[in-house]
């Protein structure tokens, strides 16, 4: 066995975990819930073990670094940072209702991680540029951002399909009735987006102070830069825009989506504009 | 503020002109990732028709976050927020110091029986015990007293209301930072060769040269490479002169500059140098030559039959037949040229015959001269940024106010909590009441603790 194999029986694991949490949306049980609950820690644990084992292995390796330091080992700690926070905010809460939005893309990262195109698995030495402690803080901050996003982005759907019940029909036929009120749903649209805001406000800022050690100037507008600005800036006006002008709800959704898209750019779309983060192509 | 509204005060603290600029400074943003800036965009436009591309010229498009609009919008951005925040600040400065006592009379209106928790003692015991637990669990506790009735108010995190202001000052910080940076420092780029010195840096994005008040030599340059071919180190190992004294001396790595009064030197680049050099010798009429170190276009002679030698290449690897030099030998009779390998003797052992087949890799063409080549050394040359940013302090104190002022705005909440003692028949009654600025959720878990700690405290 090794830490690869580990890491597919993982995106078994979150996909199970999924269904465990769909069940209980949608039958109403909250055996499933626990059993989701029960699955996804399991995942996790096992994706920890993995990665803990890849970084060994570097060590043994003689390189000697976090997996934090290519396109593949990101998307994996990506969907590790998915699920770490969602497991803590359903812990901290006592409520599963997110989890049928969030979980997925733990298992789509962690199916991208290893069926896309061109993503090398494999541990390589770190190229100049990345040996520096600012890698893990850097990659850290902005993975646990990228999480707290993709919690919003889930809440949003979520709001979108609750959206389509029936006002005032019975919660004992329609599933989607089942669901959280919106405002409720608002409410994780808002967590997740202040969690993520944070981070990637940190995210940003410890890569700036990367960027001045490594290349020569804090803010160098180079694509990805721009783009975790960009995000940041949605952000920003979404958070604006329901402090002092009071939006909740359908905006609030909507905008969890656009900015979720933003990330999604900054993270994998950049990657195709030529710029100084473009060795994470590799 | 003055009752009278002034227009352009108005329009400048509005949120909705924050959120139309930041909108439109997002658009331009994603605008200069998709048109390269600056150096990429020569080769763009010059595939353009010359109108778009003087279009674009003429709006900057090409270096648009340097362009008159996104300083005039970052301008605006900046006014915009001085004007709201000095709008707003009164409101936050209320909240700050809103009196928690008396308690006003509506806070324990709506509150149901149940939560209402009865004491079997006299006032006087249940308050002290109340305030025992209070004094646990916070710090300063303020006491009031009106109609028989005692309460207590106690708060956290009131200051939060101002994280918004601190969050605020930073990006004004850091906009103010970019600004010092741009004004009063500089960008610049230099090669430099193996064992040479310079004093000229090459400005970025302009063909202006600066002359530093101190020369920086490259003592060495070194690469190394990973067994997989990816590189693993670049070191440029420098020397900092002034006046022909070696003031300091440092190396310079990725992710490690090295700053010389305030100049910061980063290992940017780097390249072969032209200049190779070739360990030649020779024998002829005078016997063997001594050994000389030689780079392309030297020239060297040869007295005693009149002729000159230019090295005209110097190759450290040339057809995979290792290092060699090509000679020029200029003589009464005209020009010779041919090559002189390192490794001639098992050239000539692997091809047998190949001097007579190919007479320009004999090195004794020119007789009876017969040429050495003992080695060649490549040389690099090391391509340094040279920076100068009084802006990075700022910059650095906007940071960190940042990640404080967001911390405070959206995890230190504003929690208040009201206890209201009243004597009900031989009992006494407790009520506890509270306020959040935020996370009900949490909010609801503390104050859950604290009529428990109240409950268990009555009951013992």
């Amino acid at each position: 066995m090794t830490h690869t194999t580990i890491l597919s029986w993982v995106t078994f694991i979150y996909f199970a975990a999924f269904i465990f949490y769909l069940f209980r949306t949608v039958f109403g049980k909250e055996f499933w819930g626990r059993l989701a609950t029960i699955t996804a820690w399991t995942g996790l644990a096992a994706q920890t073990v993995a990665m803990l084992w890849r970084w060994k292995i570097s060590y043994d390796m003689g390189m000697g670094h976090i997996p934090l330091s290519n396109l593949y080992e990101s998307m994996v700690f990506f969907a590790w940072a998915i699920v770490f926070l969602y497991l803590f905010l359903e812990w901290r809460a006592g409520n599963r209702v997110i989890g049928t939005f969030v979980i997925p893309f733990a298992f789509l990262a962690m199916a991208y991680a290893s069926i896309a195109p061109g993503i090398n698995d494999r541990i390589e030495p770190l190229i100049p540029a990345l040996q520096s402690n600012w890698l893990t803080t850097h990659v850290v901050t902005c993975f646990l951002g990228y999480a707290g996003f993709t919690m919003a982005f889930g809440s949003g759907l979520m709001y979108f399909v609750r959206s389509l019940a029936v006002p005032g029909s019975n919660p004992a036929n329609g599933w989607t009735a089942r669901l959280p009120l919106p405002d409720s749903l608002d409410m994780l649209i808002y967590q997740g987006t202040v969690l993520g805001f944070i981070f990637l406000t940190m995210g940003i800022i410890t890569g700036s102070v990367w960027a001045h050690y490594a290349w020569g100037s804090y803010w160098s507008w180079d694509p990805k830069e721009t783009w975790s600005l960009i995000t940041w800036i949605i952000y920003a006006t979404m958070l604006h825009a329901r402090f002092v002008r009071g939006w909740r709800g359908k905006p609030m959704a909507i905008m969890a989506v656009i900015g979720f898209a933003c990330v999604l750019f900054t993270y994998l779309g950049v990657n195709y504009l030529p710029g100084l983060h473009s060795y994470l192509k590799a | 503020m003055s009752k009278k509204v002034n227009p352009v005060w108005s329009f400048l603290s509005s949120v909705k002109l924050t959120i139309c600029l930041l909108v439109v400074i997002a658009l331009l943003a994603v605008v200069g990732t998709f048109i390269p800036q600056q150096e990429g965009a020569a080769e763009f436009l010059s595939g353009l028709s010359p109108e778009t591309a003087n279009l674009l010229v003429r709006f900057q498009i090409c270096d648009i976050y340097h362009s008159l609009v996104f300083y005039l919008l970052m301008s605006l951005l900046s006014l915009n927020l001085i004007v709201c925040s000095l709008n707003r600040f009164p409101v936050s400065r209320k909240k700050v110091n809103a009196p928690g006592l008396p308690v006003s009379d509506d806070l324990f209106i709506e509150k149901s029986p149940e939560s209402i928790l009865y004491a079997d003692m006299a006032a006087d015991a249940a308050v002290t015990r109340v305030e025992g637990i209070l004094k646990e669990k916070f710090k300063t506790i303020q006491k009031d007293e009106t109609n028989g009735k005692i309460s207590f108010f106690t708060q956290k995190g009131r200051f939060s209301h101002l994280g918004v202001y601190v969050v605020h000052l930073s990006v004004l910080l850091l906009i103010a930072g970019a600004v010092i940076g741009s004004l009063f420092g500089f960008e610049a780029f230099v090669y430099i060769d193996e064992g040479q010195s310079v004093q000229e840096v090459t400005l970025k994005g302009k063909p202006v040269s600066k002359t530093l008040d101190f020369a920086v030599r490259c003592d060495k340059f070194t690469v190394a490479f990973y067994n997989n071919g990816a590189p693993k180190t670049y070191r440029s190992d420098l020397s900092f002169i002034r006046n022909d004294r070696i003031i300091r001396q440092g190396s310079v790595l990725v992710n490690h500059p090295l700053t010389f009064e305030g100049i910061r030197f980063y290992q940017s680049s780097y390249g072969p140098s032209p200049d190779k050099k070739a360990f030649l010798s020779y024998t002829g009429k005078g016997g063997q030559s001594r050994e000389m170190a030689l780079s392309e276009r030297d020239v060297f002679e040869l007295p005693e039959s009149q002729a000159s030698v230019t090295i005209l290449r110097v190759e450290e690897n040339i057809m995979e037949m290792g290092p060699a030099v090509k000679l020029n030998i200029t003589t009464p009779d005209g020009d010779i040229q041919f090559w002189v390998f390192q490794h001639i003797e098992e050239i000539k052992n692997m091809n047998p015959g190949i001097i007579n087949e190919v007479p320009m890799f004999n090195p004794g063409l020119f007789e009876p001269y017969v040429f050495f080549l003992h080695g060649v050394e490549q040389k690099f040359m090391t391509g340094l940024q040279v920076v100068r940013d009084p802006g990075v302090p700022v910059v650095a104190i906007g940071g960190l106010l940042m990640i404080a002022g967001l911390m405070m705005t959206f995890w230190m909440p504003h929690r208040r909590f009201w206890i209201l003692i009243a004597p009900d028949g031989g009992k006494t009654a407790i009520q506890v009441a509270g306020k959040s600025s935020r996370n009900p959720e949490a909010f609801a878990r503390e104050m859950n603790l604290i009529r428990n700690a109240i409950k268990e405290s009555i009951a013992a």
